[in-house]
């Protein structure tokens, strides 16, 4: 197992060079640059824009350009954010914290959701209640991210005033008590309920065809023929098989948990990594967005390994070699 | 994607009020005169409390006037710091935190400072703050973009190539005043020189380039203004609290908190009262407007948007734009283009009426505005753009409904403009008809619209498809056009040369031959004769002026609104 790690990790190496590649040239050729932005006749001059320009390197071809970023990415450092003004990790650290907290609440929530709803739909496949319980996984699946947002802070936030509508703290709070952390959960219930109760059909499906196929097992038969009580057969036999396969789940969520919800976090003011990347984009602020991109390669690319390896764990007949 | 599209949005107005903001006129105007505020608001004036000032882009944090850029950072900072000279009511610098005094050939500028401004950190403001700034500024190292702002001072480009060790211009009297000697007379240096003072003590020995980074500008800055900064949350919000020995006296109210928001929600958190003062979404204005805890507010703004013709292309070893293409050299065929669209129609339709046909490129706040008697309104009337086409020979020969050129060649117009607002397709598809309507082959360049980037790219480019496009320019308070209409300009975006414009606009910012004469006076008569002139000719069709839609909530009172954002920050009050 640890000879397969070892060569997975190796094999990495060419695939996050390629990516790099491709980020890079595709965020190249996009029109425009973070200077664009700056055509305004009293705040600063084609002068002072060309003098940046040259400053940047903006102006050197792109292989030049791309070998000059890539030697100091090899040495982790990505460089300064020329619209922040100050380093990329600082700026990506900042963000982080918020983004975790709310992609860890969000996971926790989904797989909560996921496994009570996959658990019923399992045990009583095509009754009234799976289908109500399908139909609302794949409405929430079909709804943009942005419109349920923007609904449930509507009727959450400003007609119900349960919770507060955007940013990740209140004012008038200071760090360390108690109310800052309440403040804090209270901020981040919403968009993790969104984030979460929306991404619960691919998993919910997942555990209920499980089930059902185990159902259909001997070693369900033999149990029933033993005369197990059915509430027995399902939680402890089914259930358990059947969750294996959702843990594993687990390793390919980790990008995303880093990664943010672009479109969430930015309705919601909340200031984590998602809404980082779309600001960068939008302002051609290459750095930030390029360490951002191959922050979530990398991260994907480990969280598929880490999945592969808790298969081998959780199932002793897939073998790693 | 509705995101996006909400950011192009912003990002065009925060294109057209930045400059604005950064040149000073964001900034408080002390008048003496009662302030044009809000009116509505009434009751009884009650002692401290909070207010929440929204804005719909994440702030950088950049808390420095030298180094800050973007308007979501400009509207921190007008809490907390001030500068030596505020742009009143009409537009013009007068003295702030100093008093200032010309020297008869208008070399010479000496501000003296008022004694007992304090910094947030307890010390006294003195003439090296300022001196500092200038320095920060001219810095070799310096990376903002401001240095046009200090280029004037005598010795400040010596300085700034490392041929000098010091700025020769700059002279500190004592703790209170301080001399400039500039390279060149200049009507508008009050303008144009950079007037925030930044505080040495404080900042210690940390280099210009540097500066933009250190804690002392991102996590505890400090100014001399109404309020200071209590707790700043990166991108999401900033709170302020009173700032007791503020020179003008403690501000009425007790803190302020910055917020950001997202702009689709802003009608709801005005509603339900998250947000107290914001310029409000255009496109949300309707619904707003009528909230029944809202007092509407609409200023109007130094910015306009325009439709250019492409008259050529710019020579840039040379530096100067060239007019060689010969597609829109007949005058009648502008005319007849600018008669030919319902402005009015078009503000109407898709700017909920917050915008008003202009005719010049000078907003009416403007003091340079030229009275509307005098020039030509070019009112919306399809039959006299048929006329004039006719007239100049822009006829339909061959029968498919659309004009030839005088030589009788199908005759087609490349349209462009910015994609980004969710009316931007919509708009595009007015002017297009409008003109079609009278008979001219118009339609998109390339068969859509522009993002944003590309937009300013293809048209730098002078790529040869760009015909005609519509853009939109933010304006400081002075009204010189340099830097936008000298056929030198790079900006010059449209390339229009005429030397007769040009001599007039160097004439704008030259002082009167008559020494007796009021300055303001001669400059009015010159921009009078140059708006006539682009009136006339018409190198570009001006569009419209822009209206600011303010919704401030009808708890708070003392809101003054200028063309510039809002003002007077230590009258802000809660009413009962």
């Amino acid at each position: 197992m640890l000879q397969y790690t070892i060569r997975r990790l190796i094999g990495m190496i060419p695939i996050i060079f390629l990516i790099s590649v491709v980020v890079f040239t595709l965020a190249k050729l996009m029109p425009g640059d973070a200077l664009s932005g700056k055509i305004d006749p009293l705040n600063s001059d084609p002068e002072y824009i060309e003098e940046m320009r040259e400053k940047m390197g903006l102006n050197d071809p792109i292989p030049m350009q791309y070998v000059r970023w890539m030697s100091g990415v090899v040495q982790g450092d990505f460089g300064d954010s020329f619209v922040h003004k100050r380093p990329v990790m600082e700026l990506i650290g900042d963000r982080l914290p918020n983004t975790i907290i709310l992609g860890i609440s969000a996971l926790l929530i989904t797989y909560l959701l996921a496994f009570l709803m996959g658990r019923y739909s399992g045990r009583f496949a095509y009754s009234i209640g799976d289908y109500l319980i399908s139909a609302f996984n794949y409405l929430a699946l079909a709804i943009p991210s942005f419109v349920a947002a923007l609904v449930a802070i509507y009727v959450f936030a400003i007609n119900l005033g349960w919770v507060p509508a955007t940013g990740s703290i209140g004012s008038g709070v200071e760090a360390g008590t108690l109310e800052y952390y309440l403040s804090k959960a209270k901020h981040t219930v919403l968009p993790a309920l969104v984030l979460g109760a929306m991404a619960t059909a691919a998993y919910t499906q997942f555990l209920r065809n499980d089930m059902i196929e185990s159902s259909r097992k001997d070693y369900v038969r033999t149990a029933r023929a033993k005369g197990t009580k059915e509430s027995a057969i399902y939680n402890k036999h089914i259930l358990r098989n059947s969750i294996i396969p959702i843990v594993t789940l687990l390793g390919f969520d980790i990008a995303n948990l880093f990664g943010g919800a672009i479109i969430t976090e930015t309705i919601f003011t909340y200031p984590g990594i998602g809404y980082l990347f779309v600001e960068s984009v939008n302002s051609r602020d290459y750095s930030v967005m390029m360490a951002i991109a191959m922050m979530l390669t990398i991260l994907t690319l480990i969280g598929n390994l880490i999945a592969d390896l808790l298969y081998g764990l959780v199932d002793p007949r897939i073998r790693l070699s | 994607m509705k995101k996006s599209a909400f950011w192009l949005l912003s990002l065009l107005l925060v294109m057209s009020v930045f400059l604005a903001a950064c040149s000073g006129g964001g900034e408080k105007a002390n008048t003496e005169k009662e302030p044009k505020d809000d009116g509505k608001a009434s009751g009884e004036v009650k002692e401290g409390g909070k207010v929440t000032f929204g804005y719909t882009q994440p702030f950088k944090g950049v808390l420095s006037y030298a180094y800050y850029e973007g308007e979501d950072d400009a509207n921190a900072l007008q809490f907390m710091h001030e500068g030596l000279l505020a742009v009143n009511d009409e537009l013009i610098s007068e003295p702030n935190l100093a008093e200032y005094e010309l020297s008869d050939d208008n070399t010479k500028l000496t501000f003296k400072l008022k004694q007992g401004v304090k910094w947030h950190d307890g010390e006294e403001l003195t003439a090296e703050d300022m001196e500092f700034a200038w320095y920060l500024i001219a810095d070799p190292t310096y990376e903002g973009a401001r240095f046009a702002n200090v280029a004037m001072i005598k010795g400040a480009q010596e300085y700034k190539d490392g041929k000098a060790d010091k700025i020769e211009g700059i002279k500190v009297v004592d703790d209170y005043t301080i001399e400039v000697t500039v390279t060149e007379p200049s009507v508008n240096l009050l303008e144009n020189i950079w007037i925030y003072p930044e505080p040495k003590h404080y900042y210690g020995d940390i280099s210009s380039k540097e500066l933009p980074d250190a804690d002392q500008v991102r996590k505890a800055p400090i100014g001399v203004g109404p309020f200071k900064v209590k707790n700043i949350v990166p991108g999401e919000m900033i709170e302020f609290e009173r700032f007791d020995d503020y020179w003008q006296g403690p501000a009425k109210l007790d803190g302020v908190v910055y917020k950001i928001i997202d702009g689709s929600l802003a009608q709801g958190l005005v509603q339900n009262g998250e947000i107290d003062v914001i310029e409000a979404p255009k496109d949300q204005w309707e619904a707003i407007k009528a909230l029944d805890n809202v007092n509407p507010v609409e200023a109007d703004a130094m910015s306009y948007s325009y439709i250019a013709f492409d008259w050529g292309h710019y020579d840039t070893k040379k530096g100067v734009v060239v007019s060689d293409n010969k597609k829109f050299q007949n005058k009648s065929l502008r005319h007849a283009m600018a008669h030919a669209i319902d402005r009015q129609a078009f503000i109407d339709g898709f700017a909920n009426g917050l915008g008003k046909p202009l005719n010049t490129p000078f907003p009416s706040v403007s003091w340079a505005k030229i009275d509307d008697s005098e020039i030509n309104p070019y009112e919306y009337d399809p039959e006299k753009a048929k006329k004039l086409l006719d007239e100049a020979g822009y006829v339909d020969k061959d029968g498919d409904g659309f004009r030839e050129d005088p030589e009788g060649k199908p005759f087609t117009i490349n349209f462009d403009a910015m994609a980004g607002a969710e009316t931007s397709e919509a708009r595009a598809q007015f002017i297009l008809q409008s003109w079609q309507e009278v008979g001219l082959n118009a339609k998109l360049n390339g068969g859509s619209l522009k993002d944003f980037n590309l937009f300013y790219d293809t048209i730098e480019a002078d790529d040869p498809s760009v015909e005609t496009f519509m853009g939109a320019w933010g304006l400081a308070n002075d009204p010189d056009p340099a830097g936008i209409w000298l056929s030198t300009d790079k900006w010059n975006m449209w390339r229009w040369y005429s030397e007769e414009s040009d001599e007039l606009i160097k004439k704008g910012i030259t002082f009167p031959e008559d020494a007796s004469k009021d300055v303001t006076e001669h400059r009015q008569e010159v921009y009078n004769e140059w708006q006539k002139l682009v009136n006339e000719e018409l190198p570009i069709i001006f569009f419209e002026q822009r209206v600011d839609p303010w919704a401030i909530n009808k708890r708070v009172g003392g809101v003054k609104v200028t063309p510039f954002g809002t003002d007077e920050f230590h009258k802000w009050h809660i009413v009962e």
